[in-house]
């Protein structure tokens, strides 16, 4: 299975600078922040949908639906019970559940699955290696950003290994859908084992290989994929900064929005 | 024309170790020119390699005298990564090295260390994308692309930087015979552009192609020269555990003048001094043991990989008899591994049927299985895990709830079987490549399964362990074993198998015994195989025999035109 995002579309998203793209995306979750009451934040969940949208990545909202569905269904049943509101609609001995808090759980429920959203846009529009540049643009030492984005790289190898050590194992008649607890740890171990002596040589050789063909952390290179601020990078930023200020405005200075006064 | 590469009395000991890996290295290498190193397991080449780079003694420490030249330039003074400026070095592994998104990332990374500018990386990404024949892969994820694409991107990427000697430790393992035709003729193009090419292989006809060879055996170059000397000294080729050109072989068994290295010189010799008479092959009509019942039957089967929707196998029929010696043969991405993980469960059908004894796969539990079918995969350390080789090998009958008294006793047994009588205490870890195939090996003989399938057994081993490895499962086959082996090597195929299938895109396209199916080259090359040199003349000649000595007895039974048929023979004229 790819675990991976990125989905090679090439929409106009996907054209932007990295550093926009993260920068829009840490505006984004601000924006977020912004309202919790769910007709407003439901706004902002549909104004993330058409970005997804024009991003072409509701493939990926398809592949992680399970998670947005359990995390809205789990903050609007679980939130009522810790939040305390004013106007009561139900009660059972100690619990209560008042309208606010129950507007606030489904509003804390589109935020969260708001917040994956973007996130899922910007994994599925840009590539590892933009991301690395754009970090490293935005002032992250080069050594830190590869390490990052190398370790991230290594998962799917590492994925594939542990299949096929599973099967490697299964083949020798151990059996991993029954037992005990404890059984369980116990054939935990030829599995792990082998996957950890084949991290240590993976990497080893990987070193290698990175060496042999020049890298070197303390000297400077050149990236092939060379972000580039455009015309349409400042009009995105400033477009989504309008949009910060005008919802702070909203929240702070006209006070709409407002499920829960004193909550985020 | 100039010295690339000098070596000066190079001696090498890596740090934990006392024997020195390298000793006393002299010579020298020269420009345009393609140098192939060849040697036993453990002789001290890729070390060799890595001293070109300075990952000998930089990245691995030890103890290093001598001097190693390149362009001039003390490589042991340099950075590995000033170096990599002149020299480019191919690691064995390639799927460690490939680690970006896309290939034209990958390609780039090189240059974009050197801090070539844009339109300069760009140019030599297109460049050397053509050179190994990817250009339309340029999007592509590296994890995507077959076996041989993976090498040659692998090639290529170290290409980028423009090397001068390009180093390639064994580049053609994995790969199917077409794979190795494509990393090989690389290799030809390299040496017109005026580069020296050092190349680390185990097969004989990859040092024809070469201008030198060189033969190491126990950390000392034994031998430097050109192939046509090198390669006909078969008691020195045997002593460094290199497999001797079997033309040659056959020519100095049968007393025969001249020294021809391939099929096609032995048979313009064989023609030009009248050594012998072709004729027509009568091959034998059935398997030697046609008549026993199967074990394993395929019915209709297909099977479609649900992750990327291909279907790998488009109905496959087929029926494994007990006591078979059977040989899988077929390009990488062919379907092989996929058939037979669907002979001991792993893999359930997608449509049609796989029959274990007449049962369907899918009705069996996993331990039936893993006692009817052992199933050894290509890399022994997919599996190891335990503290020591007795524990390792008795882990399938320890999961099985074997009494404890068993397991030790069918342990030794097992243990006796692979040759490694007395490694019950070792550390499975610190054996060789070709000890721990053969841990592996015990692991899954220790339960007694009637059938052992292995993936790749003769990959990474040298000439001497493939043997070693070979005649023990011939030993397991004679024993009542029913004995399955996915293999590229088609030597391994044509000596050992008495029956060969060869699968081209998910379909049987041969099926018979190993002698009939070498001898349709035809049909073969449309799966992108050809047999062994020794095959190619055995077909020529007319002769059954797929081995040397086999072809020296057939052919001293044959002394004079009268006596031509082989009292022998008792195969059946009419069939």
């Amino acid at each position: 299975m790819n675990i991976f995002l990125y989905l090679d579309k090439g929409t106009w998203i996907h054209h932007l600078d990295p550093r926009t793209k993260m920068i829009g995306t840490l505006i984004l979750f601000l924006i977020c922040l912004c309202f919790n009451h769910p007709l407003y934040m439901g706004g902002i969940s549909l104004g993330v949908m058409a970005i997804a949208l024009s991003a072409r990545a509701l493939f990926n909202f398809w592949r992680v639906r399970y998670i947005l569905i359990l995390l809205i269904t789990f903050s609007t049943v679980m939130w009522p019970f810790f939040a305390e509101g004013t106007t009561p609609l139900w009660s059972w001995g100690s619990l209560r559940i008042s309208e606010e808090s129950l507007l606030y759980g489904i509003a804390m429920g589109l935020r969260l699955a708001t917040f994956v959203a973007t996130g899922i846009i910007l994994l599925s529009t840009t590539r590892n290696e933009e991301l690395t540049n754009g970090l490293i643009r935005l002032g992250l030492p080069y050594p830190v950003a590869f390490a990052l984005s190398t370790a991230l790289r290594l998962v799917p190898t590492f994925a594939g290994a542990a299949a096929t050590i599973v099967q490697a194992q299964i083949s020798r008649g151990l059996d991993l859908e029954s037992g005990s607890l404890i059984s369980r740890i116990g054939k935990f171990i030829p599995q792990a084992v082998p996957l950890f002596v084949y991290a240590i040589r993976h990497t080893n050789l990987l070193a290698m290989a990175l060496e042999s063909k020049g890298f070197d952390p303390e000297s400077p290179r050149t990236l092939y994929y060379e972000p580039r601020m455009r015309k349409i990078d400042y009009l995105t930023l400033i477009l989504l900064s309008g949009v910060l200020v005008i919802s702070t405005y909203m929240r702070l200075g006209l006070g709409l929005g407002i499920a829960m006064p004193g909550r985020m | 024309m100039g010295v690339a590469v000098t070596f000066e009395d190079l001696s090498f000991t890596y740090r934990q170790n006392n024997r020195p890996s390298l000793r006393n290295i002299q010579g020298q290498m020269e420009e345009a020119r393609t140098v192939v190193l060849m040697g036993h397991s453990g002789a001290g080449k890729s070390t060799l390699c890595c001293t070109l780079n300075g990952l000998v003694p930089r990245f691995f420490r030890g103890q290093y005298e001598g001097r190693v030249l390149v362009k001039g330039e003390e490589v042991a003074r340099r950075k590995v990564a000033e170096m990599s400026r002149i020299v480019g070095l191919v690691l064995q592994d390639f799927e460690a090295q490939l680690f970006s998104t896309n290939v034209e990332l990958e390609m780039a990374f090189g240059p974009e260390n050197h801090c070539l500018p844009r339109p300069e990386i760009e140019h030599r990404i297109h460049r050397y994308l053509s050179f190994v024949g990817l250009e339309r892969m340029r999007q592509r994820e590296p994890a995507t692309l077959s076996g041989g694409q993976k090498q040659r991107l692998a090639i290529g990427s170290v290409l980028a930087l423009e090397p001068k000697v390009l180093v390639m430790d064994e580049p053609t393992t994995d790969l199917d015979p077409q794979g190795r035709e494509e990393v090989l003729s690389i290799a030809d193009d390299l040496r017109e552009e005026g580069g020296l090419l050092l190349l680390v292989d185990h097969e004989p006809e990859t040092g024809l192609r070469a201008d030198q060879v060189w033969l190491m055996r126990d950390g000392q170059v034994v031998a430097q020269g050109t192939p046509a000397e090198i390669l006909v000294n078969l008691s020195l080729l045997k002593s460094c555990g290199i497999k001797p050109p079997p033309t040659v072989e056959l020519f100095e068994e049968m007393g025969w003048p001249g020294r021809p290295l391939t099929a096609e010189k032995a048979t313009s010799l064989i023609i030009e001094q009248n050594l012998a008479r072709p004729r027509k092959l009568k091959a034998p009509a059935s398997l030697p043991n046609a008549g026993g019942p199967p074990v394993l039957m395929a019915e209709g089967l297909r099977y479609v990989y649900p992750t990327y929707q291909i279907e790998a196998l488009q109905g496959i029929d087929l029926s494994i008899r007990e006591g078979e010696f059977l040989a899988i043969l077929g390009q990488n991405g062919s379907g092989k591994t996929t058939l037979a993980k669907h002979f001991n469960g792993l893999l359930k059908p997608t449509s049609g049927r796989m029959l274990i004894h007449g049962r369907p796969s899918t009705d069996y539990s996993r331990r039936e299985l893993a006692k009817r079918v052992g199933y050894v995969f290509q890399n022994p350390d997919h599996q190891i895990f335990a503290r020591t080789v007795k524990e390792e090998v008795g882990f399938g009958l320890k999961v099985l709830g074997e009494h404890p008294k068993m397991i030790e006793k069918r342990v030794a047994e097992a243990l006796e079987v692979v040759g490694l009588q007395g490694y019950e205490g070792k550390v499975p870890f610190t054996l060789t490549k070709g000890e721990r195939q053969r841990v592996a090996v015990a692991s899954v003989l220790a339960v007694q399964p009637e059938v052992i399938v292995l993936d790749e057994p003769t990959t990474g081993l040298d000439y001497a362990q493939q043997r070693n490895m070979m005649e023990m499962l011939r030993r397991l086959n004679r024993s009542g074993h029913t004995v399955i082996v996915i293999t590229h090597s088609m030597w391994v195929a044509a000596e050992y198998g008495t029956r060969a299938i060869v699968l081209k895109d998910g379909n049987i396209l041969l099926d018979g015994p190993t002698r009939v199916v070498f001898s349709d080259e035809a049909q073969l090359a449309r799966a992108s195989l050809h047999p062994p040199s020794l095959v190619r003349l055995s077909n020529w000649l007319g002769t059954q025999a797929m081995t040397v000595q086999k072809m020296v007895e057939e052919l001293r039974e044959i002394p004079n035109p009268n006596n031509r048929i082989n009292p022998n023979c008792q195969c059946p004229t009419s069939s």
